[in-house]
């Protein structure tokens, strides 16, 4: 690691202006700035620690939803009892997240920033080329192993996957994301790689996450994540899905349906097209299965990763018969 | 616990014959320091004026450096020294371990020429790890880069050249081949495999004059001493190298590599102690892990299954400046009766570095062969794979043409489909499954050989009636310590808590590689022996020696009984700390190797633990010695996500007699645990382009988790091999892990009917 | 140093003055700085668990924490894990009769993780201390012998 200066602003106030200087960067949890501080990739000229600010980590419930502080930790949200039961979608993507040591310093404001792992993008060294890390310098990526890779949303300039699990929770249930006064919708705070790759979310300079909230809805409170990957624990999603459903008083009709889809894209994947094609609809094994394909329009293989345009959809559909009582 | 006083040929320390410690669940003596933090590892050595090296590491696969520009690194705050192949002491060549001279010329542990990817090429001193750390990102490099062959699938690598001391032939085996009426050809292939123990590897040295102390985790404390006292050009008694803990190696600490003479250098050039610690991903390249390997087998059988021809041709990657064969016919050769075989192996080089011993180098993926072929052939010919095993059991070694020394294999496949409840399985694939989870039931087998070579062992008896022992032996977790004060405790009479073992320190008796599964067999006949030679000192002592209460008795009338001397003929009994006393003795000390009488000089001896040029092959005599197993696994897929989970292992395995079986019981559910994540976890991706190992980290090259590991059933179905070592004990660290791949891929294919050749089965090859 | 801090760090219930760069990690600190060795080095990167200690009772990785940001916190290594002459925590006399490690070197943090994860409630089926331990790897294998062992453990501290 390069050299730092060290800063622990008293307010939040504070932090911000110490946020906007040159060169500095949040320290929350430190489990993504402190690894990639390691790799090389990230070189912060200083860090601000906000990790001893008080009154950022609550939890909190109203009618209409939940808000959830910035620096409330991973592994106190997935277990708090409110959240299990309004939402527990999220609880589900949080301690299937990581591991209970990184959950426990993990926040949820920092989850959100999490850098893709993608495997030339974290070895500067070896590999120069990253339009992420550096404009302009190309993506070592395209043409190399791209197993883990995304399939969607991804540019001819980068196809980094983000590797959230949490931030699919918040785009399936339209969380807001706050930044101080500003507000602004889960769906447009990542962006999409474009020719801008180095830009993956709408933070300014100088803005701190101060909060998360969650809209209560019937479909929040009957949803699932479901993550599939190589290795039962500890790993990043091959393809995961976040899903929730509320359903007629007949018990079969569709009246609400989430879905978005992680691992598998540039950003946190909200699958529209399958929402549409099933809320009206009775619940059906085949119907299901028919629409998840949706899931995957506009989707591109590159190379080594073909296999989760034939996974993601199954990953949907089992979620929806899951939340539907069906799986 | 009794143990009776000569003749020295009864059988000792068996539980079966009263003795109640060897052959006892001991819990592992080393245990408190280890879940205490107390147990101190190399790098926790913390010395006066001890300063921190960091490892530069190449960023192209092949080619040579133009200019190193150091000047940043150089100003940067606290650096001490940065090392460049220009600026590093040549070092002389060292011999390698089958005593022949080393390549021509000085060693240089840093060089210009650029062979792999990952190759150490400066490293930087300085006064804080993190000064270091942060001046090496310094170091510019220039490099005159030329094209690097990354794998053996590049079309340019070759054949590669023929390995004939590998190649294995019996009968006309093509000629059978051609005839047999039933014939099945498959290709196999497992990636590159890494040993990745949780200690990364590292050292601190330490120069005082022309001595050189490193403390380094080391499986092999004499071999290592040896190369750094040849590389530094002094006597190898200046070498003292300690390692009392080591934090795993499973093949990979058993040489000094080129970051040891880094430190070494370093500490020398400075006259100051030099701790140099590998970074996680620099563990990828700083040594080689297991080779890529591929395997093409031809059986040739009758229609009931009974094998009439093998024919295999193998090969497997190696570096451009080295040869690294992984024995490919180890069990294809050795595990079935076959009239005909034939067994031809190359190596391909490419731009790595050099491989190296993985868990049962060779055993491992020849069993992924042959043991997945012949569960092919079971369902070519419509038999089940545990009969038709058994149909080809070999009654000797087919082979070597002499009988085994024991072989309890058909005794494994028993109990293990019993314990397994094998007989309720439905033979036709995907015939079983549980919701979403389609389930199979797989079988292989394994095998490792006994490897022997002898030790040393000092063992004291002091004033306090305490014992020690003391060997250059190492404990990585295998349970060297709990075993030789077990063997120990036996053999003087002594309770086992009263018996101290010193281990893993060049300046105590001298031991061979752990490695090859060797070193507990070894060690315990050592042991065995210098304990017995000093309680026969003390009762020699006891009846010569005018203050001795037994004083005139016959020696073979005295007994030795947790620690106390008596004459069952009545009379006075005393402690051995009491007939100490009264001898007025301090100590006896006795030290005894296992080496031929007629051929122990200090020469031989040094040859012996320094080189593995003194192991004798499993052959050599008049029996063939070898560890069984068989692995019975259940896994469950599913059938929409590809994903497979271990559900359950049942293994009966045979190591001989167990001198501690709860130890013995953790390595083989250790080498069955490491054949899960080898099944479906573990694979280095190597980029085409550059020859980078791009997953070389702990988050992307992945081991199993807790998660991914069910509960084990392990099986001893072992009796004492008297012709395998002295106290009876055969291979157990290698030989858990033989067989688990193949089980598991025979599993998978029972449970989808899809055949993976390629390790590891991830989910993509599952589906379409 | 360019840059330094002094720092008053609680460990194992008392207090250390150690003057550091801003970078360096606690888990560096712990074990160059203060003589704690318990906590091991395995990877550096939050990948493998043997770093884990607690800070103010949570189980958190050493690797990926600054030394400055657990100041005013109580950090618990294994060393401190019983007070000094007490006997063995319930957890590491469960892991000793369980043979619940072979080399040791991931073991102390398996320790102080299963210590927390049957604090959390998180030790309820083997299952479930399958998942919670996940974080901690193992290369010796010694995993079923590790849940055996947090299950007795949780039975002698319930």
């Amino acid at each position: 690691m390069r050299d730092f200066d060290y800063a622990r602003p008293a307010s939040l106030a504070e932090a911000r202006r110490f946020a906007a200087e040159p060169g500095a960067m949040l320290l929350a949890g430190g489990t993504t700035l402190l690894d990639l501080a390691k790799c090389g990739v990230a070189a912060p000229v200083k860090v601000i620690d906000i990790t001893h600010l008080e009154g950022l980590d609550a939890i909190t419930f109203g009618a209409a939803g939940v808000h959830i502080g910035a620096l409330a930790k991973m592994s106190h949200v997935a277990a708090d009892a409110a959240i299990r039961e309004n939402f527990p979608a999220v609880s589900e993507a949080l301690w299937q997240a990581a591991s209970a040591q990184l959950r426990n310093m993990a926040t949820i404001g920092g989850n959100l920033l999490q850098r893709t792992r993608c495997a030339y993008f974290r070895d500067p060294l070896a590999f120069p080329a990253c339009n992420k890390r550096d404009p302009g310098s190309g993506c070592a990526a395209l043409g190399g192993i791209t197993r883990n890779h995304a399939v969607l949303g991804t540019s001819k300039v980068c196809i980094a996957t983000n590797p959230g699990d949490l931030a699919v929770v918040l785009s399936a249930f339209d969380a807001v994301v706050h930044l101080g006064e500003r507000r602004i919708a889960t769906d447009d705070f990542f962006l999409l790689p474009g020719m801008t790759p180095e830009r993956e979310h709408a933070l300014e300079p100088g803005e701190v996450i101060t909060a998360v909230t969650i809209p209560a809805s019937a479909a929040a409170r009957r949803s699932t994540y479901l993550k599939v990957r190589d290795r039962q624990s500890y790993e990043f999603a091959a393809a995961s899905a976040a899903v929730g459903m509320e359903l007629e008083p007949d018990g079969k009709t569709i009246r609400d349906l989430r879905v978005a889809l992680g691992g598998v894209a540039t950003k946190p994947w909200r699958a529209r097209d399958v929402e549409k094609a099933l809320i009206g609809k009775p619940l059906e094994p085949e119907a299901v299965r028919e629409a998840s394909l949706l899931a995957m329009t506009g989707a591109a293989a590159q190379g080594d990763n073909h296999y989760k345009i034939d996974l993601a959809p199954r990953v949907v559909t089992r979620a929806i018969m899951k939340v539907g009582g069906l799986a | 616990m009794t143990t009776d006083i000569l003749p020295a040929k009864v059988k000792r320390g068996d539980a079966s014959d009263g003795g109640a410690s060897l052959g006892s669940r001991l819990s592992r003596i080393d245990g408190p320091a280890k879940i205490t933090g107390a147990a101190r590892y190399a790098l926790e050595h913390h010395l006066e004026g001890l300063c921190h090296a960091v490892i530069v590491q190449s960023t192209i696969g092949a080619g040579r450096i133009g200019v190193i520009d150091t000047t940043a690194a150089d100003a940067a705050p606290g650096v001490l020294m940065v090392l460049t192949p220009d600026r590093i002491m040549p070092l002389k060549s060292a011999t390698t371990w089958l005593d022949t001279p080393g390549p021509e010329g000085p060693y240089l542990a840093l060089t210009n020429v650029i062979n792999f990817m990952g190759q150490h090429i400066a490293a930087v001193v300085a006064e804080t790890f993190e000064q270091a750390t942060a001046a090496a990102a310094l170091v510019k490099v220039y490099y005159e880069e030329t094209d690097a062959i990354a794998t053996y699938d590049d079309p340019r690598s070759g054949e590669g050249m023929a390995l004939d001391h590998l190649a294995v032939s019996w009968g006309e085996a093509e000629a059978a081949l051609a005839e047999a009426p039933v014939r099945i050809e498959a290709t196999y292939r497992t990636p590159r495999e890494y040993n990745v123990p949780i200690e990364p590897h590292g050292l601190v040295a330490q120069w005082s004059g022309d001595k050189l102390t490193v403390w380094e985790p080391s499986q092999w404390i004499n071999g290592m001493s040896r190369t750094y006292a040849e590389w530094f050009g002094v006597p190898y008694e200046n070498v003292r190298l300690v390692s009392p803990f080591i934090g795993g190696g499973f093949g990979s600490k058993a040489f000094a590599l080129a970051h040891g003479a880094i430190a070494a250098c370093a500490a020398k050039m400075l006259d100051r102690p030099v701790k140099l610690a590998l970074t996680r991903p620099q563990t990828f390249t700083a040594f080689g892990g297991r080779p890529a390997t591929r395997q093409t087998l031809k059986l040739g059988a009758t229609e009931e299954g009974k094998l009439l021809s093998i024919v295999q041709t193998g090969a497997n990657e190696t570096s451009v400046d080295g040869v690294w064969g992984e024995p490919l016919a180890s069990v294809t050769a050795l595990m079935y009766a076959t009239p005909h075989l034939a067994a031809r192996q190359t190596v391909v080089p490419v731009n790595t570095v050099l491989p190296s011993a993985l868990r049962a180098p060779g055993e491992n993926p020849s069993a992924f062969g042959i043991e997945c072929a012949i569960d092919e052939l079971s369902y070519e010919v419509g038999i089940d794979p545990v009969a038709i095993r058994l149909r080809n059991y070999a009654e000797e070694d087919p082979h070597a043409k002499k009988p085994w020394s024991t072989r309890q294999l058909r005794e494994a496949y028993e109990a293990g489909a019993k314990a397994f409840g094998w007989e309720k399985r439905k033979p036709e694939p995907r015939s079983m499954r549980d919701g979403h989870h389609l389930i199979g039931w797989g079988v292989a087998a394994g095998t490792y050989p006994v490897r022997r070579t002898a030790g040393e062992a000092m063992v004291g008896l002091f004033a306090d009636g305490r014992a020690e022992v003391a060997s250059s032996g190492i404990d990585m977790g295998q349970g060297t310590y709990t075993i030789l004060a077990q063997t120990a405790a036996d053999a003087i009479g002594l309770p086992v808590d009263q018996v101290e073992v010193k281990l893993g320190d060049s300046a105590l008796p001298g031991a061979p590689v752990a490695g090859g599964s060797q070193l507990a067999n070894l060690m315990t006949g050592a042991v065995h022996k210098a304990a017995l030679a000093a309680r026969d000192e003390l009762i020699g002592l006891a009846i010569s020696d005018p203050n001795s209460p037994f004083r005139a008795l016959q020696a073979n009338t005295l007994s030795v009984a947790d620690g106390v001397i008596s004459s069952p003929r009545g009379g006075e009994e005393v402690t051995i700390a009491e007939l100490m006393r009264r001898l007025g003795r301090d100590k006896i000390e006795v030290l005894r190797d296992t080496l031929p009488e007629t051929n122990n000089s200090a020469a031989e001896k040094h040859k012996t633990y320094t080189t593995i040029t003194r192991m004798r092959s499993p052959t050599e005599g008049d029996y063939s010695l070898h560890a069984w197993c068989v692995h019975f696994i259940e896994v469950r897929v599913d059938e929409d996500f590809g994903t497979v989970r271990v559900s359950r292992v049942v293994s009966a395995l045979d190591s001989g007699r167990l001198y501690n079986p709860k130890l013995a019981e953790s390595q083989w559910k250790g080498g069955i645990i490491m054949g899960i994540g080898q099944a479906l976890l573990e694979e280095g991706l190597v980029d085409r382009r550059k020859g980078r190992v791009i997953n070389n980290n702990l988050g992307d090259y992945l081991i199993a988790t807790n998660a991914d590991i069910p509960d084990i059933e392990v099986i001893s179905v072992g009796v004492p091999d008297f012709h395998a070592s002295v106290l009876g004990g055969k291979a157990v660290g290698e030989l858990g892990i033989v067989g688990v791949a193949p089980a598991i891929a025979n599993a998978v294919y029972h449970a989808t009917g899809k055949r993976i050749r390629d390790l590891p089965i991830t989910l993509e090859k599952l589906i379409d | 140093m360019s840059k330094s801090l002094t720092l008053k760090l609680a460990v194992n219930g008392a207090s250390h003055e150690l003057t550091v760069e801003p970078r360096v990690t606690l888990l560096d600190a712990l074990r160059e700085h203060l003589g704690f060795t318990g906590s091991k080095k395995g990877c550096d990167q939050g990948q493998c668990g043997a770093c884990t200690v607690h800070v103010d009772g949570e189980r958190v990785l050493a690797c990926l924490t600054l030394a400055a940001q657990v100041e005013g916190r109580a950090v618990t290594t294994i060393e401190g894990l019983t007070p000094e002459g007490a006997d063995l925590h319930p957890v590491q006399a469960a892991f000793l009769a369980q043979d619940a490690f072979q080399c040791g070197y991931c073991t102390p943090g398996q320790i102080m993780s299963a210590v927390a994860c049957i604090k959390e409630g998180h030790a309820g089926s083997d299952a479930e201390i399958r998942e919670y331990m996940s974080g901690n790897l193992c290369r010796c294998g010694a995993y079923p012998h590790i849940v055996a062992a947090v299950r007795e453990a949780k039975e002698v501290m319930s």
